[in-house]
């Protein structure tokens, strides 16, 4: 009896723990997600939100940035700067490689993006997903490809599963379309359908309208017209016999394209976009997500939904998602020097670290040219742009460190207080020389002193590797600084801005210098849609004050007038570039403005600037050797190592020269 | 097909019956003694009783079953019963190891009948080295298994390597199974006093039987039981001790330091909280002794019918670092019941909870300090932060800690409970004799919880950086169920054992995290993360795994009258974790043995007692596939539009359903030996594994749009050989016994083949040909002199930077005048880095034990030789040799114009980064060394004080980590050469693969002095 309740008892336990025999070796995940996701609806606007979020890890991102301005006649490489940065001032400091070009930056993420819009576009319609949804992935897919043939030349439309199809292969080889595929097969149509089915209106903050893609396709056709036109017989890859249009129009045919959106984005934008009243306020922090801002990479004071972590700048992803390129361009201005005794000098830290807009984290990676600050600035009175540029004026903010000392002595043993000025970069050259230390001198960067100025100087021709103004526009900005310096360390909370409102403006310029038509502008811009009439409106705008923004005082002033009675009769592409730098300086726009317009062996063969010790603010002109080949950048090596193919086939799938 | 092998099943239950007698009798030796305490255990199951002092015994046994009789020191004799109800049995001396039964998988066998690599080692002779964990106590103790430090800190367990590493994205554990159920717990779980034996399988001919599971060895634990009629016994075994920090870390002192900035020249002033008078010892200010204790009780025992073991444990122990502690308890049980004459049931069960505090405290801000920062204000008490020349940092002292631990504003805990189960029932065929059916259930269920908070201003320079907490847990629940058929018969000279098994097995684990700053009541410290605002909580992402293992396994041993022996394997696996079409795989595996000592032509040797050939091939696997891997996956990625939030998903890993195991061949050959009446014995083995289809990781062309696939594209190999040697060097004269054990072992581990035919993968670190663990740097040679040949073509630059600083090797071309055509670099084409292989060349370990009238003395050694030793400290990654001055500096002889033949680059010069150019070159060591691991010192009480007493009573004193020996790293650095961290941990910038195991800074290593006492009555 006691034998069978045991049998009884074993068997049991045995059915019960052996029930489910084939259903052990079945898997359900319940923590991460398949590919299987794609196929649903919340997949579909999931990967929406992805197509958005991959911004981040391209602009922002510093190493890219820097890719964009060094080397052109915005930027060159400052006293920290490594082989990334030294290698694209083409000066002599190494050769740009595939390993040391950081285009990387884009290749990678891009395709990722291009594979899940593919997804999207292939699942989306089935799913009965709305077009204007759709149109948002269409938009990126175009947009996506746009960065890559400026960047790379000709590039892959076939992912593994066919051409411009989602690719769910492990297919390890790629082969290259030519510049007009990509134009005519994605980038024309995807941008095209975009205009056509996206709303006036963004579905969310940031999110793509007409308006977005329109100048998007208009940049792309100027920009294809100009490849078409090849003025200086720049090369292309993978070559072409001759640059015909697959559909057989010309370069005028694509200007005139250019013109026609570009106008048209300026005339229906209704009260989506507008430009800001101040140059100053299209770039201050409090006033950023602005109607003027068309596209931006967003990131806000949440460590999970901005990509990084707040407090510093080691979050989960390291910086790959962070907003950090104004660190590059920032000198180490925390090495400045004030005394805490009027008559030894007993040096005291007195421009610290804060997350501030006209401070933040110093990389000194990269630094402006005197010639930027010089030349592309030339006004500095009336275009308020420079002003609202850069930090020109480094106050002191020593309470926000804890020290209590009520006033400080600094140049000339003068005293300052909290908010003078410590630093200040003159506009011009002034009428008394300014006496430089050798060395690094009692403010410790080698700053030097005016009679009866208790802040230290350095005017444009003793702008350094080493000390040089920042770049207030793209400084951080955050809410939670209290009384202290805040979290300076940490990947800048605001957005990094991609398109504005006023390109469009420039665009249809270009387009117009370039032989468009013009035809009038209506709406709250109206014009005669001439390049002059349209470059004024930006010139009318920069002419226009509310707050002096490096003398930290109130300013209400209008110089519209004297700006657009400044601006030339005939607008030219120099003109245009010109322009391009002031309203755009620092953001990324510098090296794809030259290399469009051929113009960057012209503008950014030699330049100046001082070297990189303390005290040392001797002008250097240094050349460049910008060749032609420097027009595109090397395909990653990450992609040529990853290829299965043989070694001719690699190096027929690199670009030239590289 | 499962219900039919149920049924099958049930119908033995329902049939088994048979008649059980009581057999009583007496063991005597050749000259009539009576033996006592020699085991009489019922052929073909567990059942046993031990003799008496009279050397009598009684158990209760089927009429037609088979005793076997056995004692240290005795040949093991097998007695039929026969339906005799008195059985007396004489034992003949052998030697004393060549008749141990050794625990195998999914049963036991006798130590000479094993053809396969089988080690094994008693608890007892585990716990010569007092130590909470038996993977501590395992290190250098068996040829063959590496056993590495990963971490310094209290209750850290080893990193356990039987013959190498087969797999470069897998696991290289061992498969450990506790009491015949697959452990998936940690060895830091079990508490060493419950340990009766620990076997270890080393070859494919024996750990093929575990299938999927068996490539990386199998380590079978085993513990303590009652046996049947034996009087309840309680044991109490306990030591309390200090630790004392083996060594500081080689940190400069204020003079040293004063002058290396001097020589540095980079920080020509000091910073505000620095004076060059002033020299503080930051590590006294932090370090205080260790307390080690620990308590074990247990009590064993048995009825006429059951027996039954029981154990509670406690231990704890304090670190140097102030509030860093581990405590366990741990309770063990087991059960054992035999009803009617074929039935047997029994349970185990081992739990523990467990508590390891204050991991947050790192020590690389104390060891930086520099030595003329003062630390105290004016007024004597302690800074916030002292201000160096160009860094600030928070003080960490003692004091501090101490404080903030009692104010409750700056912990860390992981609070742990585990609890393994196993029931099985047993019944034995009565119509066929030796066949037997059993059933084994597992479950277990293992959490971890941890908790940390940070208060307002803690451990920041910023007094107003706000609070931060943070929770998580992960729950552990696993299930097996095993049957298991066998038949164990002898026919005259034939021998016969056949397994049958059907098993299968799941495993779910489950996590959750979250963290929150600016906590409104620090009170609440990680209580209460709801509490914070909104905006101020991240919930993380949750994981879920579970996979399931279902096998049927069948295994014949014969052996022909003790001469010729064969064992033969084959296992079916299917996992879960593959995808549908490729989940089942058949692992083979055959081994052979030849007694020659029982051969006639060996009968005369008679310096030989023992000579045994084995040769063993088979193939296992190793579950490398993780969870979920066949069917991709998307990564997610959260974006905020303006103010609303939302998770973005692409494409990260495309599936892959032809995804499968790698695969191990393994051959092994061994001779087993015992000479001069067992005196000495030993073992030699060599053995050869090939792995095939390695599982790596494919980076894809980005142009695919997605990263990499997982492929099983790879080879590996380990090859080697291995000697263990073990003898009484003096038998019991005047008193005095002296035992020796050595064993040294050699593995040869080379990556055979990575994907696409590549030599190398430097992004990875593997490199075909070399070491899985290998490192690819440059070499240095030297320093550059002034005269130096071709210095400026090398090493462009000025003089006064690149003169004293680090010259490495140059790879490339030289011109016809012998002038290199390059300088040294990494562009492309002109990359003058090594490989260097981090394994060593032998490793092995000794044991010592000399006893006289009751006092003992035993020591205990491991040793290793040749290999890298990479210590951060010395290199880059840890920012403690940055040679400039900014921080405190190693303490080393470094290049001046005045010492132009020093190790150490001159400082301040030729800097790339932060630190000298090729610096990490300076954390390459050999790492070789040897070690005692402790000496002990015992005297037993029952040798006069309490002979013939039932009391036994032994006390101890130790010493662990007496000294080091043959270590260049030691004899520079005075350091323990043990590593203490894996690659990527406890230095400045994460700098090697977390495989590759290092010094830097975690809780620096002890030397430990025990007292202890093993009382059983």
């Amino acid at each position: 009896m006691k034998l069978l309740k045991l049998n009884i008892f074993i068997g049991a336990a045995l059915l019960l723990s052996m029930g489910g025999c084939k259903k052990i070796l079945d898997e359900q995940p319940r923590a991460g997600f398949t590919p299987d996701y794609f196929q649903t609806l919340q997949g579909v606007q999931g990967g929406i939100t992805s197509l958005y979020a991959h911004l981040r890890t391209i602009y922002g991102q510093g190493y890219y940035y820097n890719t964009c301005e060094t080397g052109t006649d915005e930027a060159t490489y400052a006293q920290s700067a490594d082989e990334n940065f030294k290698v694209m001032d083409i000066s002599g400091q190494g050769n740009i490689t595939s390993s040391n070009s950081r285009a990387d930056v884009i290749w990678g993420p891009s395709y990722s993006d291009i594979n899940t819009a593919s997804g999207i576009i292939e699942n989306g319609g089935k799913l009965g997903v709305s077009n204007a949804l759709l149109a948002e992935a269409k938009f990126f897919r175009g947009f996506d490809y746009f960065l890559l043939v400026q960047t790379f030349g000709g590039v892959p439309l076939d992912l593994g599963s066919g051409e411009l199809k989602f690719n769910t292969s492990a297919i390890r080889t790629s082969k290259r379309n030519t510049v007009p595929e990509v134009y005519t097969k994605t980038i024309f149509p995807d941008l095209t359908a975009a205009v056509n089915d996206l709303p006036d209106a963004p579905r969310v903050t940031g999110g793509v309208t007409k308006t977005v893609a329109r100048l998007f396709l208009a940049k792309a056709y100027l920009t294809y017209g100009w490849w078409l036109e090849n003025p200086n017989n720049i090369p292309t890859y993978p070559a072409v016999a001759n640059r015909t249009d697959p559909a057989g129009h010309n370069a005028q045919y694509y200007y005139q394209q250019a013109y026609d959106l570009a106008v048209a984005g300026i005339s229906n934008a209704g009260a989506n976009y507008l430009l800001q009243p101040t140059y100053y306020d299209v770039n201050l922090a409090q006033n950023d997500r602005n109607k003027e801002i068309l596209l931006w990479a967003d990131h806000t004071e949440n460590s999970t939904y901005t990509g990084g972590n707040i407090y510093d700048g080691n979050g989960p992803n390291g910086l790959n998602q962070d907003n950090y390129a104004v660190w590059m361009m920032t000198a180490n201005y925390t090495n400045i020097r004030s005394s805490t005794s009027s008559t030894t000098w007993a040096a005291i830290s007195s421009v610290q670290r804060e997350a501030e807009q006209h401070l933040g984290r110093p990389y000194n990676r990269m630094c402006p040219t005197i010639g930027a600050v010089k030349n592309n600035f030339p006004d500095k009175t009336n275009d308020s742009r420079y002003d609202g540029t850069f930090t020109t004026v480094y106050r002191g903010n020593w309470p926000k460190g804890g020290l209590t000392n009520p006033t400080l002595y600094n140049a000339n043993f003068l005293p300052v207080t909290p908010g003078s000025a410590i630093l200040s970069f003159l506009d011009d050259e002034p009428a008394t020389a300014i006496t430089y230390p050798s060395g690094a001198g009692n403010s410790n960067v080698g700053a030097g002193t005016l009679p009866g100025r208790p802040d230290w100087v350095i005017s444009p021709n003793g702008i350094s590797r080493l000390i040089y103004p920042g770049l207030w526009k793209m400084g951080p900005y955050r809410t939670d600084n209290g009384t202290g310096l805040g979290y300076p360390n940490a990947g800048l909370t605001r957005p990094f801005n991609i398109a504005k409102f006023s390109e469009l403006f420039f665009i249809a310029a270009e387009a117009a210098v370039k032989g468009a038509t013009p035809k009038a502008v209506t709406g709250p811009y109206a014009n005669d849609g001439s390049a002059r009439a349209l470059i004024n409106v930006i010139r009318a705008r920069a002419g226009k004050w509310r707050f002096d923004n490096n003398g930290n005082v109130a300013k209400v002033q209008d110089n519209s007038a004297a700006m657009i009675a400044a601006t030339p009769a005939t607008i030219d592409i120099d003109y245009i570039l010109a322009e391009r730098s002031r309203e755009y300086f620092g953001e990324g726009y510098r090296w794809y403005d030259l290399i469009r317009t051929q113009r960057w062996t012209a503008y950014a063969s030699t330049y100046q600037i001082c070297g990189a010790a303390a005290g040392d603010h001797t002008i250097q002109t240094v050349t460049r050797s910008i060749d032609n080949h420097h027009y595109l950048r090397p395909i990653p090596q990450g992609q040529i190592d990853a290829m299965q193919s043989s070694v001719e086939e690699k190096k027929a799938y690199q670009n030239l020269g590289y | 097909m499962c219900t039919a092998f149920l049924l099958l099943l049930l119908t033995f239950f329902a049939q088994a019956q048979n008649e059980n007698i009581t057999v009583r009798g007496r063991v005597t030796n050749e000259s009539g003694q009576a033996v006592s305490s020699a085991s009489v255990a019922l052929k073909g199951t567990s059942i046993g009783v031990t003799t008496g002092n009279d050397g009598s015994f009684q158990i209760l046994a089927p009429a037609n079953g088979t005793l076997v009789i056995s004692s240290v020191g005795f040949a093991t004799i097998e007695v039929d019963i026969k339906g005799q109800t008195t059985l007396n049995a004489k034992l003949t001396t052998s030697g004393t190891t060549m008749e141990q039964v050794v625990v195998i998988g999914y049963g036991t066998q006798r130590k000479e009948a094993v053809t396969g690599s089988v080690a094994s080692i008693a608890g007892d002779k585990l716990r010569d080295i007092p130590t909470p964990n038996i993977s501590q106590a395992l290190q250098g103790r068996i040829a063959g298994v590496d056993i590495s430090q990963t971490s310094t800190r209290p209750g850290a367990t080893m990193q356990i390597r039987i013959r190498g590493d087969r797999s470069l994205t897998g696991s290289n554990d061992p498969l450990v199974v506790l009491d015949g159920i697959p452990y998936i717990g940690s060895l830091g779980d079990l508490n060493p006093n419950d340990i009766k034996s620990i076997d270890i399988l080393k070859d494919a001919s024996a750990t093929a039987i575990y299938g999927s599971r068996g490539a990386n060895g199998v380590i079978l634990v085993t513990t303590n039981r009652g046996q049947k009629g034996q009087k309840a016994r309680v044991s109490y075994n306990g030591y309390t001790g200090i630790q004392t920090v083996f060594a500081k870390y080689p940190m400069m002192d204020g003079p040293e330091f004063v002058a290396l900035r001097k020589a540095a020249g980079v920080y020509s002033t000091n910073g505000l909280d620095e004076k060059n008078d002033v020299n503080t010892d930051w590590q006294d200010l932090m370090f205080q002794n260790g307390l080690v204790t620990d308590h074990s009780v247990s009590l064993v025992g048995g009825t006429q019918q059951g027996s039954y073991s029981f154990g509670l444990g406690y231990y704890q122990n304090q670190a140097v670092i102030p509030s860093q502690q581990y405590t366990r308890y741990s309770i063990k049980a087991s059960v054992d019941q035999q009803i009617g004459n074929f039935f047997r049931v029994g349970f185990t069960s081992n739990s523990n909870y467990n508590l390891s505090e204050g991991n947050q405290i790192g020590i690389y801000a104390n060891l930086s300090n520099t030595p003329i920062s003062n630390p105290y204000n004016a007024d004597g008490t302690l800074k916030k932060t002292v201000k160096m020349t160009l860094d600030e940092q928070y003080v960490l002292t003692q004091d501090r800690i101490d404080s903030l631990h009692d104010a409750g504003t700056w912990l860390n805990e992981t609070r742990g409970f585990a609890s393994y189960n196993s029931l099985y029932g047993e019944v034995s065929v009565p119509w066929v004799k030796g066949l037997k059916y059993r059933l084994n259930l597992g479950g277990d269920f293992v959490q971890s919880n941890n908790g940390g908070f940070t208060g307002a201003g803690v451990n920041n320079i910023l007094a107003t950086a706000v609070s931060s907490a943070n929770i998580s847990n992960t729950h552990t629940y696993h299930w097996t169920a095993e049957n298991i058929l066998t038949y164990d018969r002898s026919f005259g000279a034939h021998s016969i054992n056949v397994l049958g098994l059907y098993s299968a097995e799941q495993t779910k684990v489950n996590g959750s995290s979250m963290s929150a700053t600016d906590i409104p009541n620090e009170a609440f410290q990680f209580y209460n993360l709801g509490s914070a605002l909104a905006t101020n909580i991240t919930v993380n992402q949750g994981t879920y795994q579970q996979s399931g293992l279902m096998s049927y396994m069948g295994r014949v041993m014969y052996s022909y009258n003790n001469r010729y022996m064969l064992s033969a394997t084959v296992r079916s696996d299917a996992s879960s974790r593959l995808a549908p079409g490729h989940k089942w795989h058949t692992y083979p595996a055959v081994s052979v043995g030849w007694n020659l000592v029982n051969e006639n032509f060996m009968k005369d040797i008679a310096v030989i007692n023992n000579l045994k050939l084995r040769a063993g091939f088979g193939q296992t696997s190793n579950q490398a596939v993780p969870v979920y891997s066949t069917l991709g996956a998307l990564a997610q990625r959260p974006y905020n539009f303006g103010s609303a939030y939302a998770i973005g998903y692409y494409v990260s890993q495309l599936p892959n359903p032809e995804l499968d195991w790698e695969y191990s061949k393994t051959i092994n050959l061994g001779i087993d030996f015992g000479m001069f009446r067992n005196r000495l014995t030993g073992t030699v083995e060599y053995y050869s594994t090939k792995t095939e289809g390695v599982l790596q990781s494919v980076g894809l062309p980005p142009t695919s749009g997605v990263a990499s696939i997982v492929q099983n594209i790879g080879k590996t190999q380990n090859k080697g050989i291995e000697l263990t040697l073990n003898g009484t060097i003096i038998n019991n004269a005047n008193g005095w016994t002296w035992d020796a054990g050595f064993n040294i072992y050699a593995n040869r581990n080379k990556l055979v083949e990575l994907a696409d035919g590549k030599t190398q993968d430097i992004g990875n670190g593997w490199f075909v040909g070399h070491n899985i663990n290998a490192i690819y740097d440059f070499k240095k040679i030297g320093l550059w002199q002034k005269d130096d040949p071709y210095r400026s073509v090398l090493e462009p630059g000025v003089d006064s930077q690149i003169v004293g600083s680090i010259k490495v090797l140059y790879t490339g071309a030289y011109d016809a005048t012998g002038k290199p055509t390059r300088a040294i670099g990494t562009n492309a084409g002109s990359d003058d880095r090594q490989i260097m292989d981090v394994d060593p060349d032998f490793g092995g370990g000794f044991n010592t034990r000399v006893s006289y009238k009751g006092f003992d003395l035993s020591t205990v050694g491991v040793f290793k030789s040749g290999g890298i030793l990479i210590s951060t400290l010395y290199g880059s990654a840890g920012y403690l040799n940055l040679e400039s001055g900014r921080r405190n500096n190693v303490k080393i002889d470094y290049w001046t114009p005045d010492n132009t033949d020093a190790k150490y680059p001159r400082p301040g010069r030729n800097i790339s980064g932060d630190n000298p150019k090729y610096g990490s070159t300076l954390g390459y060591f050999n790492a070789s060394y040897l070690k005692i691991r402790t000496i002990t010192l015992g005297y037993d009480f029952n040798y006069k004080l309490l002979k013939g007493s039932d009391v036994k009573l032994r006390m101890y004193a130790t010493v662990q980590n007496p000294f080091v020996m043959f270590s260049p790293y030691h004899k520079e650095s005075g350091m323990d050469p043990e590593t203490n961290s894996y690659g990527n941990e406890n230095q400045a910038v994460a700098s090697y693969q977390r495989r590759l195991l290092t010094i830097g800074t975690n809780t620096p290593s002890t030397r430990n002095y025990i007292l202890g006492v093993n009382l059983t009555f």
